[in-house]
């Protein structure tokens, strides 16, 4: 039982042993971190400073080679009014080879002058005078903590400040903090408080803070402490301020609203731009497709004629006339019979051109004098004799019965083709309704025609209806322009392929049309 | 007639009681603010920094009696409020004493207004300490001749007591003051 007390005891007092090391070791430490502050900033030897109301300690430092043993430096202060007292010294090694002289005093009078001598083998080698209230060098703060206040961009920095009894009001504090990436810091000072909320910091980013304290040096004054430990935190992202988006939804539906109806107002004119409505000819064929299916015969059947000749966008052409021939007439009776047939044989090989200088000379002339002489002196054409001729006369009697027609053009007009064969004969011929034969080589006009004529009386001097000189060949026709010389003498004869159908192309120059107004 | 001759002296009288004890009808509320004191520091320290820029009439006449300013921790903390606050009353009436007869001998005109002011923060002090509740205390006539004072002999020496005095004494007393604590806590 002796051992087993003797063996508790040893290691309690271990116990006590390694904690007394470990506190004397922190200390050490601590002073070792002051010291190096206190070397740097001020300049006075020997450095002193006030750890608490019972903590002062004094050093200086000097080469390791040049430095003497101990026993060769004096420490002495005295307070205003009081005797010369000795401080007792230490030494430490510190970097760079250096060696520190050091003094603790744990009895303090403050708030009065103390004077500071060092001597060193009798010789005084630093000399000091100050106030031990005003050299407070404290720790640092402890338990620095940062938190989100639950605002954006803002941090709540609390601390524990240092074991000073009354001494809470005379201490001043500086927070540093900035970006953990950044060496850049803003600092920031309070007075008498432990807590700071640090703003306007940016979002989502890794803060880096810490503190220190220093006495305000009305009542008590010092150094500024050691940074705390670095504390880093991460800011909140930033968030979606609740007024933009509603400012911008309310903004984005007025918007689609102005654009709506922008749209319904010019609906009718996008609609026709986008989707088009397909023609149908339903409007105009009525009831074609709705009442007859699309059988246009049986539409036809029920429906007037009329609308065959209505507008002219339904035919490219222009509307038909119908011709009336009324006679024929000898073309070229002084023509020698070479020229004749050599006119002739032209003719059969160009007769698309319609041109034949002969032809133009001769039939031209020949042609005029005799409807000149007619009109002049008109013949009564109506008698039997005279269409019984050879001589064909071809009536085209525009289409005056339906009224709709809205053609206003000049070749609706009635025309009247004078057919002149080579027969010397001026009275109109009779011909047969036949069609149309193409002799070739016989110099003579064929008095088969397809056209329709009848036994009226052809009256030149009918109104509306135009006239024409026309000399068939059997192999063409021309016709020649009745009121103008000139156009006959420059040759601009029309020559058209007789085939009893409407021209495909027509040659308005040599087409004279006049009215009897 | 005489109903009316007494409500009027009964009136006089209340008035009068109002002039002479305005205490005990309105207690005075605890100054605990530091900048107050702070405020008085910063003058005597004034007047330090000017009397050291003074070199000619700015000298005291006679050797006065001025309070100790050293302060031990763990004394002090073992004297009782009373104690405290009779050393501090002490020690301001001997500065009063001291910067009174300073005033006289300074010639410098910069200077004698420090001083005034300094006269006159003094008297605000002990106005201070009578809100923290702490009793009015006239110290002896032989205070000179007690423990606890010094004799200095130039007004350097003298207004360096005085500042060191205020940041030291008074100031403990007035932040340790249990008027204040009792607000704080």
């Amino acid at each position: 039982m002796t051992c087993d007390h003797l063996g508790r005891l040893f290691a309690l007092f271990l116990m006590f042993c390694g904690a007394g090391t470990a506190f004397l070791v922190q200390g050490s430490r601590d002073f070792e971190k002051k010291a190096m502050m206190l070397l740097r900033e001020e300049r006075q030897n020997p450095k002193c400073f006030a750890g608490g109301m019972k903590d002062f300690t004094c050093f200086w430092e000097e080469d390791e080679e040049r430095a003497g043993s101990l026993d060769q430096y004096t420490f002495t202060y005295a307070y205003q009014n009081e005797n010369n007292q000795t401080c007792p010294l230490t030494t430490m090694p510190a970097e760079g080879g250096k060696l520190l002289f050091i003094c603790h005093l744990k009895r303090l009078q403050m708030f009065v002058q103390m004077d500071i001598k060092v001597h060193r083998e009798g010789r005084m080698i630093h000399n000091r005078s100050l106030l031990i209230e005003l050299v407070f060098l404290l720790d640092p703060p402890t338990n620095v903590t940062v938190s989100h206040t639950g605002q954006q961009g803002q941090l709540n920095v609390t601390w524990v400040p240092p074991p000073l009894k009354y001494k809470d009001d005379s201490m001043m504090y500086e927070v540093i903090y900035a970006p953990a990436d950044s060496h850049l810091g803003q600092v920031e000072v309070a007075r008498a408080s432990s807590e700071m909320i640090l703003r306007d910091l940016q979002d989502s980013t890794k803060y880096k803070v810490q503190v220190r304290v220093k006495l305000d040096g009305i009542t008590f004054g010092g150094y500024w402490s050691a940074w705390s430990e670095p504390v880093f935190i991460e800011t909140l992202p930033a968030e979606i301020d609740p007024l933009i988006v509603s400012l911008t939804v309310i903004i984005s539906f007025i918007v689609l609203v102005l654009v709506l109806v922008s749209l319904l107002s010019h609906y009718r004119f996008l609609m026709k731009k986008v989707w088009p409505t397909i023609p149908t000819p339903d409007g105009k064929f009525k009831g074609l497709f709705t009442v007859y299916g699309g059988d246009f015969q049986e539409w036809l059947g029920h429906t007037s004629g009329g609308l065959w000749f209505t507008p002219a966008f339904i035919y490219s052409e222009e509307c038909p006339s119908p011709l009336e021939v009324l006679s024929e007439l000898s073309i070229c009776p002084s023509l020698p019979p070479k020229a004749s047939k050599v006119s002739t044989t032209t003719m059969n090989k160009d007769t698309k051109t319609g041109l034949d200088e002969c032809r133009a000379t001769s039939q031209e002339h020949w042609l005029l004098d005799r409807l000149r002489a007619f009109q002049q002196d008109p013949q009564p054409c109506s008698q039997p004799s005279m269409l019984e001729s050879q001589d064909t006369y071809v009536t085209l009697s525009g289409n005056r019965q339906s009224e709709d027609v809205e053609d206003t053009l000049e070749e609706t007009l009635p025309l009247e083709v004078l057919f002149a064969s080579r027969k010397t004969a001026m009275c109109e011929s009779h011909s047969d309704l036949g069609s149309v034969q193409q002799s070739s080589g016989s110099g003579q006009l064929s008095s088969q025609s397809s056209f329709e004529y009848t036994n009226n009386v052809w009256t030149p001097n009918a109104p509306g209806y135009t006239y024409m000189a026309v000399a068939d060949s059997g192999v063409s026709m021309d016709y020649s322009p009745m009121s103008r010389v000139d156009d006959i003498a420059k040759g601009v004869i029309y020559a058209n392929d007789y085939k009893n159908e409407i021209p495909a192309h027509r040659r308005p120059l040599l087409l004279r049309q006049y009215r009897n107004s | 007639m005489l109903r009316k001759t007494g409500k009027g002296l009964f009136a006089l009288l209340l008035i009068v009681l109002e002039w002479t004890c305005p205490g005990l009808l309105s207690p005075l509320r605890p100054i605990c603010d530091p900048r107050v004191l702070k405020h008085f520091i910063q003058e005597a320290q004034d007047a330090e920094v000017a009397m050291k820029s003074c070199r000619e009439g700015c000298g005291l006449s006679q050797t006065v009696s001025v309070p100790q300013t050293t302060v031990n921790y763990d004394d002090w903390e073992k004297k009782d409020e009373l104690e405290k606050a009779q050393e501090v009353q002490t020690g301001l009436w001997l500065l009063q004493q001291a910067l009174g007869l300073l005033g006289p001998s300074v010639t410098d005109t910069a200077l004698n207004n420090h001083i005034d002011n300094n006269v006159r923060n003094l008297v605000s002090i002990n106005a201070v300490l009578r809100s923290l509740n702490f009793q009015e205390y006239t110290p002896p006539a032989n205070v000179t001749s007690l423990d606890g004072t010094w004799r200095v002999s130039s007004a350097t020496e003298l207004l360096q007591v005085h500042v060191n005095f205020l940041r030291g004494k008074v100031g403990l007393l007035v932040s340790g003051a249990p008027a204040c604590q009792h607000n704080v806590s």
